[in-house]
């Protein structure tokens, strides 16, 4: 079982990586990447939201929309229970630590509007996963946008320093980057080739 | 040192209380005022108000510069999301281990959220304790202008 797991996890965070081989996700793959500190904390905020938010969602799929024949509304109960996890997860960070609340709820709102967490969500269903290996595959997908997230923050702050032609300045040398960083992690695909 | 802007919203004797600027992942555009980042976002903003020791003089309306040194925030987020998913995914993964059905490891899963919810807040009050996780002043802004 363990074995299984750790296939799935690395099929989740590499070879089909929610951002660069599913292409979601990418405002805030764009937008929250200058400084790897920021890329941190919106990547553990969007991979605690994400796992969070997959349980609920595995739980309305299998008692609420398959019983009742509702999967026409699977998207608009997901983009529910996201936001209800959203919430959930400002709630109790206030109530945990005011502090921490002040330090990090700048991410919250962003979560809400990002697509990576509604489309991680509906690839749970595709894949017909039980409880643990739903919450695994979540978990999984979101430490892969985490991992895009960081090494591409990493990239654009070296890329600050360095002499960029003024015709490549600013997104075009970030949208040329994360192209490559994506033709990097195709060859990841490979993996499963073999 | 990671840097954001705040406002002086109020004046307590020697305390100010600040609210910080809310700056969002796009430039936005637009359709602003019908967006996801925007909806909610004075109440946001107001529960985000913190007190700080009025050391600088500062009047109400003022416009600051505060930062937050870069290991408290990843330590910051280590405390409120890493602990919680490690005791929740490590509860969950037992159960099932064990051969608990999807109803066991859920109910696990969600016990090992509570736990890890708990051991974060003893992490975050030790670490406030400290004085770490607060923002700190660090230079005027000026009046005025958007922030971001």
């Amino acid at each position: 079982m363990i074995h299984d797991l750790i296939l799935l996890m690395v099929g989740a965070a590499l070879v089909n990586n929610v951002v660069l081989a599913r292409f979601l996700g990418l405002c805030s793959f764009m937008g929250v990447t200058t400084k790897v500190d920021t890329a941190v904390g919106m990547g553990m905020a969007t991979t605690f939201v994400i796992t969070v938010s997959s349980m609920g969602d595995w739980a309305v799929e299998k008692f609420l929309l398959v019983p009742f024949g509702l999967g026409y509304l699977r998207t608009v109960t997901f983009i529910l229970v996201i936001a209800g996890a959203v919430q959930f997860t400002e709630m109790v960070i206030r109530k945990v630590s005011p502090a921490l609340f002040q330090t990090l709820g700048i991410y919250l709102p962003l979560i809400t509007t990002n697509c990576a967490v509604l489309g991680v969500a509906l690839l749970l269903v595709a894949g017909k996963y039980n409880f643990i290996e739903s919450t695994v595959f979540a978990f999984a997908s979101s430490l892969g946008y985490s991992l895009v997230m960081v090494t591409f923050a990493g990239l654009r702050e070296r890329i600050a320093l360095a002499e960029v032609p003024p015709l490549f300045a600013g997104p075009p040398i970030g949208f040329v980057t994360a192209s490559l960083l994506a033709l990097a992690f195709m060859g990841f695909s490979g993996i499963s080739a073999n | 040192m990671i840097e954001g802007f705040a406002r002086v919203v109020a004046e307590e004797g020697g305390v100010v209380w600040l609210e910080p600027e809310q700056t969002a992942s796009c430039g936005t555009c637009m359709s602003a005022s019908a967006c996801g980042h925007n909806a909610d976002h004075g109440r946001r903003l107001a529960a985000r108000r913190f007190p700080l020791a009025n050391d600088h003089d500062l009047a109400v309306g003022e416009r600051v510069v505060i930062g937050i040194a870069e290991g408290e925030l990843l330590r910051a987020s280590a405390t409120a999301y890493g602990l919680p998913l490690v005791t929740m995914l490590g509860a969950g993964i037992t159960a099932q281990f064990l051969g608990a059905g999807d109803g066991i490891a859920a109910a696990a899963t969600l016990g090992g959220l509570a736990g890890g919810l708990l051991l974060a807040r003893l992490r975050a009050n030790r670490l406030s304790r400290q004085g770490a996780l607060t923002p700190r002043f660090l230079r005027r802004a000026g009046f005025g202008g958007c922030g971001g």
